[in-house]
């Protein structure tokens, strides 16, 4: 039996401490993962309610102190029913998220019919668990929320950059993970509905730009409902009063 | 790169036929014969060993082969062919199953697993057919079929643990006798023989096979058919022959362990056989 | 906090009993001290032997999935379902096979041999290292807890009933006493003939 070994030490993001390398002890070679530091402060936020999944995004394209847009979009669109928010190094975010996109559409095109959305979900783990243990691993964080298009049931995935996947009602990434938890371990209820589902996301915005010491330029919302998915108008121009 | 235009020689005759298939098959046609049978507590397997001059030393010819403890196999057809079959289906008992779930494959297994290097030897360019038909035989572990006909006899009994479905197919243990032939597919028998007096021998065999034939019998049988057949003379060195019987613990080189099982499949010794024709 | 195994955090046990064995986990999912998911079970049947997988959450799900396919062929290409001793020699080679590069999963095995009607439970390290015994296997950041608690609790021969509390209260107990573990368990008994699932839902704290 293997003893307990110290390993290591892994450097923490000078942020969020997320760990940024881990070293594989038996190996001759290292097993490199880490979170670039600035993802951590890029905002992801999730809810699912009785028929509907919310998907935010803050807006900021950043690159070391500097933003460099203020209407980014960290989405994809899937399919019909599913969208993917994405976060994470910067040339990597876009590259993985259009690749899935690209594959995606292809199954669609090849069998007439969508993945569902938790089957999207595995899809995407097997990607990012392969690229893991690759000499490049891509390193972004995702939120892939979804309807069922036969059962019309609303799905929320959590999978970070590590590959780690979970289904849950409301989830969220980087930063905004320890404000907005914790809100909405509060007040959601599994079959609320989109106003109040928007309610929530509104406690959960208005907290971050409270307690967020960088400005991430606002969130861009999006629903996913049996229809379809669609842009919401989300009021950011109001001025949140600090603690 | 002599591989880089390589095509199967095997291709189909505008009939429909595998003609090298064919051929194949007559190579093992022209092959001494070797039978199988199977008894309830074990197997036999049997060949003539013909040498072609009398300077050739007997002992160190060998067609009778032990591939796991528990599975062994005899061929009809070209013996090169048969020494590569033999030494890939040792490899592969241990590469494709032991080292993987550390336990040696079951009959069916190993079986499939030799059918498919035979199989692909019809399919690959470059290569030919193998010239040799096997009988593979084995025991397995599991439950035995006569445990099957008590459970099902005994199914008013509540009590009886019987096996369900989940312990079906080749977890049926017990004995089991294979042959393989060139193209690649295996068929279950009872008792069989391949080579130059096959049809003759499964002729015999058929007079003489009966239902919960012991391993004693089956031996003697074995024997008898290969009499029919035999073209010299009948002895300890002319006569080769492998059994699959209860473990054989005094081969284990070791005592004293428990749980320890010697190899269920070994071959009859010189003397062993000469006993045997002696009481034909 | 520098271990891969202690990420996500986490914990498994597996116990014998007279002709049962139970095997039971927690259902968190962390980032270090976050709680992302308490509805993270960490043990997959595989038919009817179980396997617990603890550590890094990506490799749980990785291991699970390479052995649902493992099973799968196995029993196809077979025609019968996998004794819970031909798994555990499954996962050993499967684990072994990343020696030098390996999943950070420690793995636990319940499950009763249908040809031999024994109860079989076995444990693992990251690299496939199987440690057999006969009374209880624990894994997972709890499992200096769970090492006392079962150590405390468990004894021979005990009845399913009896066995199902018996891990229950050792996981529950263990799980509480670790940051990392907890937010509630799930706990299969299993019998020769019989599966029995239970959701505890423990502390929510």
């Amino acid at each position: 039996m293997l003893e307990a070994r110290e390993f290591p030490p892994i450097f923490l993001c000078p942020v969020c401490k997320a760990p940024q390398l881990i070293t594989s002890k038996y190996a001759s070679t290292f097993l490199f993962i880490y979170q670039p530091p600035k993802s951590c402060q890029e905002v992801l936020l999730g809810i699912t309610g009785k028929d509907f999944t919310l998907i935010a995004a803050s807006k900021a394209a950043m690159r070391g102190a500097t933003i460099l847009k203020a209407s980014d979009d960290k989405t994809r669109q899937l399919n019909k029913h599913t969208l993917m928010a994405f976060s994470g190094e910067a040339g990597d975010t876009v590259q993985f998220a259009e690749y899935i996109q690209a594959n995606a559409q292809l199954y669609s095109m090849r069998n007439e019919a969508d993945l569902s959305p938790s089957a999207m979900a595995n899809f995407v783990r097997r990607e990012l668990a392969s690229s893991l243990r690759s000499r490049k691993p891509y390193m972004v964080n995702l939120l892939l929320g979804g309807v069922d298009p036969i059962t019309d049931k609303p799905s929320l995935h959590w999978l970070d950059y590590l590959a780690a996947l979970a289904p849950v009602p409301y989830a969220a990434h980087g930063y905004a993970q320890y404000y907005c938890l914790s809100i909405l371990d509060k007040h959601h209820q599994p079959d609320i509905d989109l106003e109040r589902g928007l309610e929530l996301l509104r406690l959960c915005t208005d907290e971050l730009k409270r307690r967020l010491p960088i400005d991430f330029k606002g969130v861009l919302v999006k629903v996913v409902t049996k229809d379809g998915i669609r842009e919401i108008d989300y009021d950011d121009s109001k001025q949140v009063q600090s603690a | 790169m002599a591989d880089r235009y390589s095509f199967s020689l095997t291709t189909f005759s505008p009939s429909g036929k595998l003609v090298q298939i064919e051929y194949a098959l007559n190579a093992v046609n022209q092959g001494v014969t070797s039978l199988g049978i199977k008894a309830t507590n074990g197997i036999v397997l049997a060949t003539e060993k013909k040498s072609s001059s009398p300077l050739i030393d007997p002992p160190s010819l060998s067609k009778v082969s032990l591939v796991t403890p528990n599975i062994g196999m005899v061929y009809s057809g070209m013996g090169p062919d048969y020494r590569v079959l033999v030494d890939k289906a040792r490899k592969i008992s241990h590469t494709g199953y032991k080292r993987i779930y550390n336990e040696y494959p079951p009959t069916r297994i190993l079986v499939q697993d030799v059918a498919r290097v035979m199989q692909e030897a019809t399919q690959s360019g470059g290569v030919r057919p193998y010239g040799v038909s096997l009988l593979v035989a084995g025991w397995d572990d599991g439950i035995e079929p006569e445990s099957t006909e008590d459970a099902a006899t005994m199914s008013g009994d509540s009590e009886t643990k019987k096996p369900t479905g989940k312990t079906g197919g080749i977890l049926k243990g017990g004995p089991s006798l294979y042959q393989v032939d060139p193209s690649g597919s295996y068929f279950p028998w009872k008792a069989t023989a391949i080579g130059k007096s096959a049809t003759s021998a499964k002729t015999f065999l058929e007079k003489r096979y009966t239902e919960g034939l012991e391993l004693e019998d089956a031996v003697h049988i074995a024997l008898l058919t290969l009499k029919e057949t035999i073209e010299g003379e009948m002895n300890g060195e002319t006569v080769e022959i492998g059994i699959v019987g209860p473990p054989a613990n005094h081969l284990l080189g070791y005592e004293g362990v428990e749980g320890a099982q010697g190899p269920r499949f070994r071959k009859l010794s010189p003397q062993e056989i000469e006993d045997y024709l002696t009481n034909l | 906090m520098s271990s891969p195994f202690s990420i996500n955090g986490g914990a498994c046990v597996a116990m014998v009993g007279k002709d049962c064995v139970a095997i039971a986990c927690d259902l968190r999912l962390g980032l270090q001290s976050l709680t992302v998911s308490n509805n993270f079970p960490k043990i997959f049947p595989y038919g009817d032997v179980y396997l617990g997988l603890t550590g890094l959450a990506t490799d749980v799900a990785t291991v699970s999935d390479l052995l649902r396919y493992k099973v799968n062929l196995y029993r196809l290409r077979e025609e019968r379902a996998i004794s819970p001793q031909t798994l555990a020699n499954l996962v050993s080679s499967s684990l072994y096979e990343r020696r030098f590069g390996p999943f950070f999963v420690s793995p636990v095995i319940a499950g009763i041999n249908h040809t031999t009607g024994k109860p079989f439970i076995c444990g693992f390290d990251s690299i496939g290292c199987i440690d057999f015994a006969k009374d209880f296997i624990v894994s997972g950041t709890a499992s200096d807890q769970l090492f006392g608690t079962c150590e405390g609790l468990w004894e021979p021969d005990l009845a399913p009933e009896d066995l199902f509390e018996t891990i229950s209260q050792a996981l529950l107990n263990a799980v509480d006493r670790d940051a990392l573990s907890g937010w509630g368990a799930h706990v299969y008994i299993i019998e020769k003939d019989k599966v029995t699932k239970r959701l505890l839902k423990g502390r929510q704290d």
